[in-house]
């Protein structure tokens, strides 16, 4: 599903050039649950960036689905986004001024899903999530796991093949990352493909492979469980 | 997903109370104010609209060689030119002569008259609500009736037809009734007659000749009429029929659409002066806006980004907040035109209504008024929609996403600017305000020549039903007068310092044939001591001396000056008409401002008149004891009561009368003062409500200093100082202009102050001290703030 191959990024200050991706290499098949390691700095965030399509690359390739998405504009990106991508934040990013209801519409708005089937797919995803209860409450009227729970119902409503997750975990306890990373199992299982930033060992048991990373380059790659498609 | 849109601009909207509230309050004051001033622009340019072809309607001029300019000219002189060209579509005099007691029924009233050509109708194409303006004025007894008028005789009823009659002797058929005038009209109409009823009067046919300018004149050209040879052969026709063509320098052909500022200067400032004020506003509102908007921004870049990941486009943001600008903006331009109907407009007559008369509101025919509000709403919420926007919106999603504000770190320039520029606006209007409130001081508390203190001036001018007996009676009033004690002196007079008539006339010296162009009137032998008008050569008037000579003259200095006299000596003057009087003169007045300090000191000749000729006098003037001045006046107004007469006595004080001449010019003032306070309050608002959101965002770092140890003044000093030092910057940029701006006005006035450096001080001043206040307000509460709780808050 994803191919990158030597993948480059830079970071120009005024008098430092940093390399964020050096020449970075591997491939996602549909359906794997890949997480990605590594300490601060070493270029997780911005592969994600660059994964998410929120980001350029200065160089190398990005096959996207077999397609080379490397060069595309802001708009080929959007679209490319809006129909593939579902995104889980550590910080849940969700919309202060909507209700849950509202915040997990918003991707069917944009891709111009009709009311009805709206207000259907939203229930039926929040049902799933185990938070219909709260769908008239604000974001700030929640608990950090029942935004997060918002945030992956969120990013799944569209149906997306990718989820890209940027440790959904790092705002939550225990007991409500465990709940998380239960949900994102789930959706893997039911064939979505997630590939996954994180600090902690124990979500990364979660997924099928581990990367790690340093210094914007490839280290080890460790399989946990054998994938097979 | 509008209505997803209006939901979360609501929302949004309520979120942040304080900035919405100052949004509302400084847009709703800022945008009414504008709509009353556009308001009043627009009346002021429509009122004659429905004139039509105006640009081939011209008016002549007659500017003198002594650099004298007036929009008179001799009688016979329409008539020669409408024969001696082929480009006049149609011509009309208009003039004031006498305006007659009009009767209907039981009905006596008098109103403005003017008596026209019958041509009028087709110069001005102005609207008929009865009768035919073609014919109105064909037949020679006839007479066209200003609505209002029409409406106070008649109320709704047709008139056309109904005899009016004049003086008990003259029978007037009503032709016609015009539709409404705008109070802004270049006309102050009431009744309109035809000329030819004046030629039957001997006091007209005496003065229409060669020599006497007392007329205006309308032409209609054709549009391809070349102006300036047409301009030749009317001053070709001066040359040859004038009697006195030397003192002319040139008839010239005004637009009549310049007409009205031609006649009242300060028009031109006050609509100026309005259309400026309401950039300034409208800019300062729309920099609060933008700068309020773009301190949001900062909360919202992350939200933006959220937004495009989840496949929003940058227009949807852009639409978003242009809808929320939008409900802002229109929530404001409804509470603006309440504003503006309920308080704005109808202040706005109080101050020039006495001059250009109230306007009023209605939708029907003001309705474009309404399109500009929606236009300008519309254009606003654009502008403030869409500019922030931008900004943020190039952000990249990455950036975005993680709440990093860096990239946006180049506003502050803007923003400053920004701050810079309405203080800049807020400081010349306070500068503005200064100045002109020293000049018109400097005006009213200046040596005038003569003494207003203590002078009741009574308003004789009253039509008297029986001259014989009102003489009589006013006698008896003026020996009263004479042997009260309280009233030191007395006089009778044709005009009084500020009531002058522009009666012009010329004199010739006939030993050197010197010329002088001298206003006139006449007066009694008391008015130069009732007005302690000191008198520089010669004698004054003499009761004795005087009485049969009616054509004893007293000049004021300039006029001598004027005739290059040293002394008067056996000196005399004659009129230019043939057969004209010597005029010997007998005495030198000290120059004195009879006009407003706007204009110089021109020529002027006293004649005199003995006093009991009630009639052709309009004023009494009595100097009193200061503490009596109310049994005086009680005691003229029952003397002038017991004449039987169709106008009612009224009397003023000399003093109001004076400071009554800067009516317009302090109305000017109280508008500026509006716009002064407006401006300063407004860019206090969006001060206020930048520095709240800054002081917001910078709660972490001012709970690090306290922690570190930073006192309480420190930090407010830390929240103030830039503020206060775009204050001083502002300051510094509107000084010059102000400085420069005024200059130019005051050099408009023949006596004005000069400008003072502590005029400036004031102004900057003023504006520091509020801008200190508010800024201070908001520092105190943020560095008072406990800081453990302010460090949680991040």
């Amino acid at each position: 599903m994803i191919k990158i191959k030597d993948l480059e990024k830079y970071y120009a200050t005024e008098d430092v050039k940093t390399i964020a991706l050096n020449k970075l290499s591997f491939e996602v098949k549909e359906g794997e649950f890949v997480a990605v390691m590594g300490p601060s700095g070493c270029g997780k965030s911005t592969l994600l960036n660059i994964l998410g399509l929120l980001d350029d690359p200065d160089g190398g390739s990005f096959l996207f689905n077999g397609t080379e998405v490397a060069g595309y504009n802001e708009r080929k990106r959007a679209n490319l986004r809006k129909h593939n991508l579902g995104f889980v934040f550590q910080s849940f990013n969700l919309i202060d001024e909507l209700t849950v209801f509202e915040n997990v519409e918003l991707p069917l708005i944009y891709t111009g899903v009709k009311p009805a089937e709206r207000k259907q797919r939203v229930e039926e995803v929040l049902e799933k999530m185990g938070i219909m209860h709260r769908r008239k409450h604000f974001p700030q009227q929640l608990s950090g796991g029942q935004q997060q729970r918002v945030a992956v119902a969120r990013a799944v409503v569209n149906h997306p093949k990718l989820i890209l997750a940027d440790e959904p975990t790092g705002n939550l306890d225990s007991s409500n990352g465990n709940d998380v990373m239960d949900l994102l199992t789930e959706l893997n299982s039911a064939g979505t493909t997630i590939i996954m930033v994180t600090h902690s060992e124990h979500d990364a048991k979660y997924s099928h492979r581990i990367i790690r990373m340093l210094d914007g380059q490839k280290v080890t790659e460790n399989i946990l469980s054998e994938f097979t498609h | 997903m509008i209505r997803n849109h209006i939901k979360i601009s609501l929302r949004n909207l309520w979120k942040n109370k304080l900035l919405s509230s100052l949004n509302l309050l400084g847009l709703s004051i800022g945008i009414g104010s504008v709509l009353t001033l556009i308001f009043s622009v627009y009346a002021y340019y429509n009122a004659d609209s429905n004139i039509e072809n105006q640009e081939n309607i011209y008016y002549l001029k007659t500017m003198t060689t002594g650099g004298d300019s007036y929009s008179q000219t001799p009688y016979p002189l329409l008539k020669e030119i409408v024969k001696a060209s082929t480009e006049v579509i149609a011509a009309t005099h208009i003039q004031g002569w006498t305006q007659p007691w009009l009767e209907y029924g039981e009905l006596d009233f008098q109103e403005q008259t003017d008596y026209v050509e019958p041509e009028f109708f087709q110069v001005f194409s102005l609207p008929f609500k009865y009768g035919d303006p073609e014919t109105a004025l064909d037949k020679k007894y006839s007479i066209v009736l200003t609505n209002k008028v029409s409406l106070k005789i008649f109320g709704e009823e047709n008139p056309v037809g109904k005899i009016i009659s004049v003086h008990d002797t003259l029978n007037l058929t009503i032709t016609g009734v015009l539709e409404p005038i705008s109070p802004y009209s270049a006309f102050r109409l009431g009744v309109i007659m035809p000329t030819k009823l004046l030629e039957d009067i001997p006091s007209f046919k005496a003065r229409a000749n060669w020599s006497d300018s007392f007329t205006m004149n309308f032409l209609k050209l054709r549009p391809s009429t070349n102006i300036a040879q047409f301009e030749r052969r009317i001053n070709d026709l001066v040359e040859t029929n004038y009697s006195n063509p030397t003192t002319i320098a040139a008839i010239k052909l005004m637009p009549f659409a310049g007409m009205r500022t031609d006649s009242i200067p300060v028009v031109d400032t006050i609509i100026s002066g309005s259309i400026a004020a309401s950039i300034f506003v409208l800019l300062i509102v729309l920099i609060n806006l933008l700068n309020l908007n773009a301190s949001t921004m900062f909360h919202r870049t992350k939200n933006i980004a959220v937004r495009k990941i989840l496949g929003g486009t940058k227009r949807s943001v852009i639409i978003q907040f242009c809808i929320e600008n939008g409900i802002l903006v229109f929530a404001s331009i409804s509470i603006s035109a309440l504003l503006f109907l309920g308080i704005l407009l109808p202040k706005l007559n109080d101050i020039y209504g006495a001059d250009f008369g109230k306007i009023s509101f209605t939708v029907a025919k003001d309705y474009p008024v309404i399109l500009f509000a929606i236009g300008l709403g519309l254009l606003v919420t654009l502008v403030v929609g869409i500019l922030p926007t931008l900004r943020f919106i190039s952000v990249p999603i990455s950036t975005g996403i993680k709440g990093k504000i860096d990239a946006i770190k180049r506003n502050f320039f803007v923003r400053n600017s920004f701050i810079v520029l309405q203080f800049s606006i807020a400081i010349l209007f306070i500068c503005v305000a200064i100045i002109l409130n020293s000049q018109i001081g400097f005006m009213k508390n200046a040596d005038l020549g003569f003494n207003k203190e203590n002078v009741i001036i009574g308003n004789i001018n009253l039509e008297y039903k029986d001259e014989v007996s009102a003489s009589a009676s006013f006698n008896t009033l003026l020996n009263k007068l004479e042997a009260n004690p309280y009233v030191k002196t007395y006089s009778v007079s044709q005009a009084i310092p500020s009531d002058y008539n522009f009666n012009y006339t010329q004199f010739y010296d006939p030993e050197t044939d010197n010329e002088i162009r001298t206003r006139y009137a006449r007066t009694d032998q008391g008015y130069l001591k009732t007005l302690e008008i000191p008198l520089v050569m010669g004698r004054d008037f003499d009761e004795n001396l005087d009485k049969d000579e009616d054509n004893s003259v007293i000049i004021n200095r300039t006029a001598m000056k004027a005739l290059g006299w040293e002394s008067i000596e056996g000196k005399r003057l004659k009129g230019k008409e043939s057969g004209s009087p010597d005029y010997p003169v007998i005495g030198v007045m000290e120059d004195f401002h009879y006009q407003d300090m706007q204009n110089a000191v021109e020529p002027l000749a006293h004649l005199y008149r003995e006093r009991d000729a009630i009639a052709s006098h309009r004023f009494l003037s009595a100097r009193v004891e200061k503490g009596h001045e109310k049994s005086v006046q009680q005691q003229i107004a029952t003397g002038i009561g017991n004449i039987d007469s169709r106008r009612e006595y009224k009397q003023e004080f000399l003093t109001d009368k004076v400071s009554g001449q800067y009516r317009l010019i302090e109305g000017m003032l109280k508008t500026v003062n509006v716009v002064a306070l407006l401006t300063i309050f407004i860019s206090c608002l969006g001060m206020f409500g930048l520095i709240s959101f800054m002081a917001k965002r910078r709660v972490k770092e001012i709970g690090i200093r306290k922690v570190l140890g930073a006192g309480v003044v420190k930090i407010i000093v830390l929240l103030s100082k830039d503020y206060v030092l775009l204050v001083g910057i502002a300051a510094l940029i509107a000084f010059p202009i102000a400085w420069y701006v005024m200059n130019a006005w005051l050099a408009g006035f023949a006596y004005s102050i000069s400008i003072k450096w502590w005029m400036f001080a004031l102004s900057g001043l003023i504006a520091l001290l509020i801008t200190s206040f508010t800024v201070g307000i908001q520092a105190i509460k943020s560095a008072t703030a406990n800081p453990t709780k302010s460090l949680k808050t991040e």
